[in-house]
């Protein structure tokens, strides 16, 4: 510690002495107050003591999603050797293999993110936020693992830059940064993002959600050319669709997360542990979690009264639908991110609900994108700011009528 | 069932807005405030629903090849689409004229914020566009005609004040100055049509 401290020193004498090194401040008070925890007080204004601040908050957060990023890990190598056939390799070696492919990702994200940031600070010449801890890390953690680096480079320089600087840096942004790097990638590159497929190493294969998206194709298909009398095509379309099916994995597959996907969002379970991490040290707001959960749940319902003969995929029971794909992940990472989702108690509800109950809607009514999470989700940031506007309306009308009455 | 699905497809599948890019100018500029947005998008909708389903009548009766023939048979084969674009500019100024009226009348403080956009709503290219739309998508009932015109006004009144109250919001974000007011609108504009992209498609 006092070697750090004093290698921190020096740099910081550096800094301070020389004219043309000043305007680097910025970079190395990011690092001192990363590595110590800073003696700063406040300057004017009022004085706030509290034990949590933006750094804490951040680390908080990363550490919710390390069970995410080393089963995430394990699980690439685990669906690699899978595909290979030889699936009886240590978990180790599993392992070995998926941070080898994962690192790279990890390394591109935080390098561009932070880059743009230090340079738009030195800019600014104010200090460096920590906004893009977490960021840094969710956009891995949502990419398919084999998508080529200049991507993750050039959607994570968008995002922070058009998502998140222009508006002022953190805490200022309107949509949810990892999720604009997503989305950005989904609509510019859709063969490598759209949700149906994971490529690992020349492996292609389909989703749970993709294979399920096809089987509702076939499915269609297949009562299209029954009305034809077609008897041919059905018979190969039941084939097919019944080879499928055996794919689609079991609620607990899904719940433990070994099955493709993108990098961190397979494995309910360690959402799920997330989830504790956030909840019980008050970082997450509860409220966004369980409307979430109950708009993807009442839309999962729904759609198995509305369709459940005639389509596998609307009829797959909630609670598997739920844990396939991205849901929870964004349930307990993304939804929840307390600058883009709604800022007042029961906008959150509103917000919650809006975003899982249109998950599962684009999951399963629009063909062409079997994940639907993340659009759901920046649905919903953008509406949120709307949600809570009509929020605070409705709270003054209603407390106007009180102080009437009173 | 036909009906719901065409309003929700009016309203967010082919957004006037970020479908189409209709209606931009009174969007991006009455869109500083919620309370501006929601008067202006609360006049798009009135007009939208009432234009659409008299533009319907009019090219049904009036306009479209044959439409005349309820005069007799001598008129079977007037063709006067040509007139189509004049005729409905007409009946929309018209129709915008009156709600100018009423707003005056019933909302002067509302009739002071929106000033020239109120009667520019009449060269609204979302108020054109809807109507043509109309002609273009061939919709056999005025009933239609209703649903897509008041879908389509719901569409652009969400647009309109979603955007307003992110406005309001950021307000006092650090912006940096070149891409302060309508940079920063034309921006966040973006921004939401990818949000509502996920609607394409269904």
């Amino acid at each position: 510690m006092k070697f750090l401290r004093n290698i921190l020193n020096k740099q910081k004498e550096a800094v301070e002495g020389n004219e043309k090194l000043k305007k680097f401040w910025p970079i190395f008070d990011s690092l001192d107050t990363f590595a110590f925890t800073p003696n700063h007080t406040t300057k004017s204004g009022s004085h706030i003591r509290d034990g949590i601040d933006l750094k804490r908050t951040m680390m908080t957060v990363i550490i919710a999603l390390v069970p995410c990023l080393l089963f995430g890990m394990w699980n690439v190598g685990h669906q690699f050797y899978l595909a290979e056939g030889t699936p009886d390799v240590s978990m180790m070696e599993k392992f070995l293999y998926g941070l080898i492919e994962v690192l790279p990702l990890i390394v591109v994200s935080y390098g561009v993110g932070l880059g743009v940031e230090f340079i738009f600070c030195i800019k600014n010449g104010h200090e460096i936020q920590e906004g893009f801890l977490v960021s840094g890390m969710l956009i891995p953690l949502i990419m398919p693992v084999d998508v080529p680096l200049w991507m993750v480079g050039v959607a994570t320089a968008f995002a922070v830059l058009i998502g998140k600087e222009i508006f002022g840096g953190t805490g200022m942004n309107v949509v949810n940064i990892a999720l604009t790097a997503r989305a950005f990638l989904f609509f510019a590159h859709p063969t490598k993002m759209s949700g149906d497929k994971v490529w690992i190493d020349g492996h292609t294969g389909a989703t749970p959600l993709g294979d399920l998206a096809t089987i509702q194709k076939y499915q269609a298909e297949m009562s299209a050319a029954a009305d034809a009398g077609n008897q041919g095509l059905v018979d190969q379309l039941g084939t097919q669709i019944a080879e499928l099916s055996e794919k689609t994995p079991s609620v607990m597959e899904a719940f433990i997360g070994t099955i493709p996907g993108s990098v961190g969002e397979t494995s309910a379970l360690c959402c799920l542990i997330g989830a504790i991490i956030l909840l019980w040290t008050g970082i997450a707001s509860w409220r966004i979690m369980v409307s979430f959960f109950v708009g993807g749940l009442s839309m999962g319902l729904l759609l198995n009264v509305v369709g459940g003969d005639t389509s596998q995929f609307m009829g797959l029971d909630p609670i598997t639908q739920l844990m396939l794909g991205g849901f929870m992940f964004g349930l307990v990472f993304m939804a929840t991110d307390p600058v883009t989702a709604s800022q007042t108690n029961s906008g959150k509800w509103i917000y919650g609900f809006i975003c899982g109950f249109l998950a599962i809607l684009i999951r399963i009514a629009n063909p062409a994108y079997p994940e639907g999470v993340m659009l759901a989700i920046l649905f919903g940031n953008v509406m949120a700011p709307m949600i809570d506007h009509m929020v605070i309306s409705f709270n003054i009308k209603r407390r106007k009528k009180r102080l009437q009455i009173a | 069932m036909d009906l719901v699905s065409l309003f929700i497809r009016s309203a967010f599948v082919e957004n006037m807005i970020f479908a189409f890019f209709f209606g931009m100018c009174s969007y991006l500029a009455v869109s500083k405030t919620v309370k501006t947005a929601v008067g202006l998008g609360a006049a798009v909708i009135f007009v939208l629903t009432v234009t659409v389903p008299v533009n319907w009548l009019l090219d049904t009766y009036v306009l479209q090849e044959g439409a005349l023939s309820w005069l007799g048979s001598e008129y079977a084969d007037v063709d006067l689409s040509f007139l189509s674009f004049i005729m409905f500019i007409a009946v929309i100024a018209s129709i915008v004229q009156l709600v100018e009226m009423i707003v005056e009348k019933f909302s002067p403080a509302l009739y002071g914020a929106l000033g020239i956009f109120l009667p520019l709503i009449a060269v609204n290219c979302a108020i054109l566009g809807g109507a043509l739309f109309m002609q273009q998508k061939q919709f056999f009932s005025i009933g239609e005609s209703f649903t897509y015109g008041f879908g389509s006004g719901i569409g652009w009144f969400i647009a309109v004040v979603a955007i307003a109250a992110i406005r309001e919001k950021i307000r006092y974000s650090h912006i940096p100055p070149p891409v302060r007011g309508v940079g920063m609108a034309f921006i966040l504009t973006g921004l939401m049509g990818l949000a509502f992209l996920g609607f394409l498609g269904f």
